[in-house]
């Protein structure tokens, strides 16, 4: 593919921006932040007085440029959970002006909980932010408050499962969400088999989700980005915080490195579920381990007015074991560094390094045999991104990215036994973008871009030749470090908005994503030994376009926001486990799996009231997401597990007075597609059950509803302090985890089917304190 | 894959308490389908094929046996055919067959017009040199077998353990290849459950591949503990379930001390 001339378009498009806005026009700068903390604000929004389509919106980093004709202003500051601000400035000259901004003082019984009609005028759709405030005051489960199971209450999101972290979107897989930790890629975003989320809310500072509708910067999964970033630290002032709950403890210590120029963070959290292990009467249930920790850490610094390093990193790993017999120990590693640069008041640079790491080891220790299962996949990626904000109508974003993905299949070695290893797989992953905002009227708003990612298949590992049956014909052999071939697939993405009046607007989106890595899973929900897999000769890159349109509109001065959006997806080269295939082995994988295409489309209703003292909201999609892969249910269409029809969810959050806060949720969605026996037989005395199809029944519906009180303790000058109750799943609904099947105990002619359920009435208390 | 599920109920049962109930699911009703159970081993015959079918979920575990069907099993490698004899409704019996190890048997099956067919070598015997019991190491006082052999110096032996426990065949799926453990002295304890006093026959069959392969799918789809449940692979051809099994067979017997 043509990389040149996408390289030449774009220089020559920059020329163009930049000619444009070259005559009498002078540029304010600078960075948007936090009065008290120093925290840079992203998306804070900055507008002229007197004419609003004329504005601009701070990055990820706080940087803001805005190039307007000389003369005075009168420009407003915006950004949620923070007071307005009024500027006055003149622009006569370049101007640099960082701006501080004071939070809302807390006291005010009243909050925002979504930014102001930026979701009318912005060409962005099937996005979704979350306030990190909003999380702390949803009902949880074990008093953990959690990222991913927040974002399952949101328009087109769907839980994995009963309490589960692992989410659906927009009826894509959960491998094909982009899980980032400040750029970092989080390969496996979940503790204790599914039920934590490897985010510690304490560290987090922003979270956004895109739904398949990520501009041109984001890029290697087909159903959604969920950026996270994390909390620069306070550059003023030294803080502890922290939380004694149940299950988990966490602390929580930032302060400023050097006032106004640097600051550090460093988040720690441990779970203590094998204190109830102990206190069983089982002896190897009592020698077992259960537990999980997080480690998050953040330096910043100033180097000078135009350079800001920033070092984040994440460590986290779970343990569980069972009395030296059997282990279990996964976890996740990343790290980003970061270097902001100011080119000039109009250019940002951002230059990353970053490295992820997921790995698991499985120890088994029995009749002398001591065994090691260990896989592995390994990222080091290099990205460098330039943003533009080139007129007040146009700003563009550009950059590449490279990953070096290295992915051990599963090595297993130890004593007494014959070890088996197979060769790392090794790829590159690379991708050019280019991303333009333009504001083409004050009534139309385009984002447009388009991003060309290649992947290339190294040599070294083992490659295969299958039979049309799907045996192996050949084993292929490659030398290390020849490209063995190499996918080209461009990506264009559009969205505009268009404003029919001051309160309601059009949008219209396309999206085409490509998805290069692929998590090869045969279980009900997350499982840590599930295997990602690279493209390959014979695994193809998981292509999908969407189209999608949606109507937005803000009621009532803006207190209600009022969305509706429509979607239809279509994904090529899904990939699916053959009936029977052995998923535990580290034998070749390409003969187990087969392929086919994934179809989904869906309504998402949205109604959020976002100020005063009641705010909440209340979402409704209904979709559809179905599969046709070729070997299964005779080449014919069949709904997918991520196939809910109906999808509930309600969450108020009530300030009752200074002291009480109280908040609830309630979830409802129809039952996911399941495979259940349509008779039985008899094979060496017992009854078996026998299958006619995939996924041709359905679970009985889901529904649960929460409670959450939280109680602000007395405040002192230096010391603050609240207690958070919670119940999940009040009304004690027992909504079913798995049905399996078996014989009747008590009647050997019958066979029976039994439900399992697990978390009714879960009741937690937990206690936080910041000073 | 059992140490896993212990794991899963472990965690399950202590932190979160799940609850169990029996509860009514609406199920199809299903065509009946032809099960085929054959067995060729290196002991004296005769040998046994049975032809059943299957029935819907809710009725009774009566499965209805297939009478008047053609049976006959070919060893290849001799050049002996052996037409089997209906003894009772769905037993066919062998009457002049030999198992051998290393030939080659063929089955052909036709019910109604329904042709079924297959064809499986007999693998080296690998004996069961002896047998002894302990205690369980997953706790809970119960005692565990541990059958000793030797693997061949050859990679390529799939077993599979059948245990009679107080002359009942067990539902228990054990079976081992030698990918990890080739060509050693093997004393892989088996599942525990057994209690003090309890009679144990334990065989040990020396299996193909694609038994092999047989046996690990009627696992899986017996724990029913993957998202997409799915019938066993048969080595039968023509769409039956079930399997048509040619193994060497070795035994030991133990009374738990």
């Amino acid at each position: 593919m043509n990389n040149k001339t996408v390289l030449f378009s774009l220089l020559v498009l920059i020329f163009y921006v930049t000619q444009l806005s070259a005559q009498n026009r002078y540029t304010m700068s600078g960075i948007i932040k936090d009065k008290k903390t120093g925290e840079a604000l992203i998306g804070a929004t900055l507008k002229v007085a007197d004419k609003q389509s004329l504005g601009t919106v701070s990055n990820e980093y706080g940087f803001y440029s805005l190039t307007l004709p000389a003369g005075s202003y009168k420009l407003l500051v915006d950004y949620v959970g923070y007071t307005e601000q009024e500027l006055s400035v003149t622009l006569d000259k370049k101007t640099g002006i960082d701006i501080s901004m004071e939070p809302v003082a807390k006291e005010l019984n009243e909050v925002t909980i979504s930014s102001k009609a930026n979701n009318i005028t912005s060409a962005q759709m099937g996005m979704d932010k979350l306030d990190i405030k909003d999380i702390n005051m949803i009902p949880v489960l074990f008093g953990e408050r959690d990222v991913l199971k927040t974002i399952q209450l949101l328009p087109g999101v769907q839980s994995v499962g009963d309490g589960n972290s692992g989410f659906y979107v927009r009826g894509g897989a959960a491998d094909q969400n982009l899980i980032l930790l400040d750029e970092a890629v989080v390969y496996n975003p979940s503790h204790l088999l599914g039920f934590f989320s490897t985010f510690n809310s304490d560290a987090i500072k922003d979270v956004t989700l895109y739904k398949g509708t990520a501009p041109a910067q984001y890029g290697g999964r087909l159903s959604s980005v969920l950026d996270v970033k994390m909390n620069d630290g306070d550059d003023q002032n030294y803080h502890v915080s922290g939380g004694i709950g149940l299950i988990a403890s966490k602390l929580d210590v930032e302060g400023p490195i050097e006032k106004d120029d640097g600051s550090f963070l460093i988040t720690a959290r441990r779970t203590y579920a094998d204190v109830f292990l102990k206190l069983s009467n089982d002896t190897t249930l009592k020698k077992s381990s259960l537990y999980f920790y997080d480690l998050n850490a953040k330096l910043n610094y100033k180097l000078s007015k135009k350079d800001h390093l920033y070092l984040s990193g994440y460590s986290g790993q779970d343990d569980l074991g069972l009395g030296g017999l059997f282990g279990l120990n996964y976890g996740n590693e990343t790290g980003t560094l970061r270097w902001n640069h100011i080119i000039n008041d109009k250019l940002f640079s951002n230059t990353s390094l970053i490295y992820s790491d997921y790995n698991y080891n499985i120890n088994v220790n029995a009749a002398g045999i001591s065994a090691n299962i260990h896989s592995e996949i390994r990222d080091w990626n290099l990205k460098e991104e330039l943003e533009l904000f080139a007129s007040p109508t146009n700003s563009l974003r550009f950059g590449f990215n490279s990953i070096y993905h290295t992915i051990e299949p599963g090595n297993i070695t130890g004593s007494g036994i014959t070890n088996s290893t197979q060769p790392d797989n090794h790829s590159w992953e690379n991708a050019v973008y280019i991303d333009d905002n333009w504001k083409v009227s004050s009534r139309l708003n385009i984002d447009y871009g388009i991003r060309v990612s290649a992947f290339s298949v190294l040599g070294g590992a083992n490659l295969y030749d299958l039979n049309p049956d799907g045996t192996i014909k050949d084993t292929l052999h490659y030398g290390s470090g020849q490209i063995v071939q190499t996918y080209f697939i461009p990506e264009p993405r559009a969205s505009a908005s268009y404003t029919l009046n001051d309160v309601s607007s059009l949008k219209l989106g396309y999206a085409r994503n490509s998805q290069y890595l692929h998590l090869i899973s045969n279980s009900t929900t997350t499982n840590p030994t599930d295997k990602w897999v690279g493209s390959n000769n014979i695994i193809k890159p998981e292509i999908s376009d969407q189209v999608s349109l949606g109507y937005f509109r803000s009621l009532k001065n803006d207190d209600y926001e009022f969305s509706v959006e429509s979607y239809y997806k279509y994904m090529q080269n899904q990939i699916d486990y053959k009936d029977g295939a052995n998923v535990l082995d580290n034998t070749p994988l390409e003969p187990k799996l087969l392929f086919g295409d994934g179809r989904a489309y869906g309504l998402e209703f949205s109604f959020k009231k976002k100020v005063g003292k009641f705010t909440g909201w209340v979402s409704y999609t209904l979709s559809r997401s179905e599969l046709q892969i070729q070997g299964i249910n005779n080449d014919d269409w069949y709904a997918s597990r991520q196939d809910h029809t109906h999808n509930l969810s309600v969450v108020g959050i009530y300030r009752l007075n200074k002291k009480w806060t109280l908040s609830s949720d309630f979830v409802f969605y129809t039952g996911g597609a399941v495979t259940f026996p349509s008779g039985k037989y008899e094979v060496n005395g017992y009854p078996v059950f026998l299958y006619t199809e995939r996924d041709g029944y359905r679970m009985p519906a889901y529904n649960r509803l929460d409670l959450s009180a939280t109680k602000q303790l007395k405040k002192h000058k230096h010391y603050s302090s609240e207690l958070v109750y919670s119940l999940y799943n009040a009304y004690g609904r027992e909504n079913p985890y798995i049905i399996t099947f078996q014989q009747d105990p008590n009647d050997a002619n019958k066979t029976q089917a039994v439900q399992y359920s697990l978390f009714r009435w879960v009741p937690s208390i937990s206690y936080n304190f910041k000073f | 894959m059992k140490t896993s599920n212990i794991i899963y109920i472990a965690l399950l049962l202590f932190a979160f308490s799940a609850c169990k109930k029996v509860i009514q699911v609406n199920l199809n009703s299903s065509a009946p389908h032809y099960v085929v159970q054959g067995n060729v081993t290196n002991q004296p015959g005769p040998y046994l094929v049975t032809i059943t079918k299957s029935v819907n979920f809710d009725q009774d575990n009566v499965f209805p046996t297939v009478s008047g069907a053609v049976v006959v099993i070919t060893d290849n490698t001799a050049g002996v055919a052996d037409t089997l004899k209906e003894t009772t409704p769905g037993n066919y019996y062998t009457s002049i067959l030999t198992g051998t190890p290393g030939h080659k048997y063929q089955l052909y099956i036709n019910a109604a017009n329904n042709i079924f067919t297959t064809t499986c070598i007999m693998p080296v015997p690998v004996t069961l040199d002896s047998l002894y019991t302990q205690l369980s190491s997953f706790g809970g006082n119960t005692y565990q077998l541990v059958p000793v052999y030797t693997d061949p110096v050859a990679f390529g032996n799939y077993y599979h353990f059948a245990e009679v426990k107080n002359d009942t065949l067990t539902d228990n799926i054990s079976i081992r290849n030698d990918a990890l453990i080739n060509g050693q002295v093997i004393k892989q304890p088996l599942g525990g459950g057994l209690q003090q006093g309890d009679s144990v026959a334990l065989y040990l069959e020396c299996i193909d591949s694609a038994m092999y392969q047989y046996y690990y799918s009627l696992e899986q789809t017996e724990n029913q503990n993957s998202a997409t449940p799915a019938n066993p692979i048969s080595n039968l051809s023509g769409g039956a379930l079930g399997y048509f099994s040619v193994h060497t067979l070795s035994s030991k017997s133990i009374i738990v001390p």
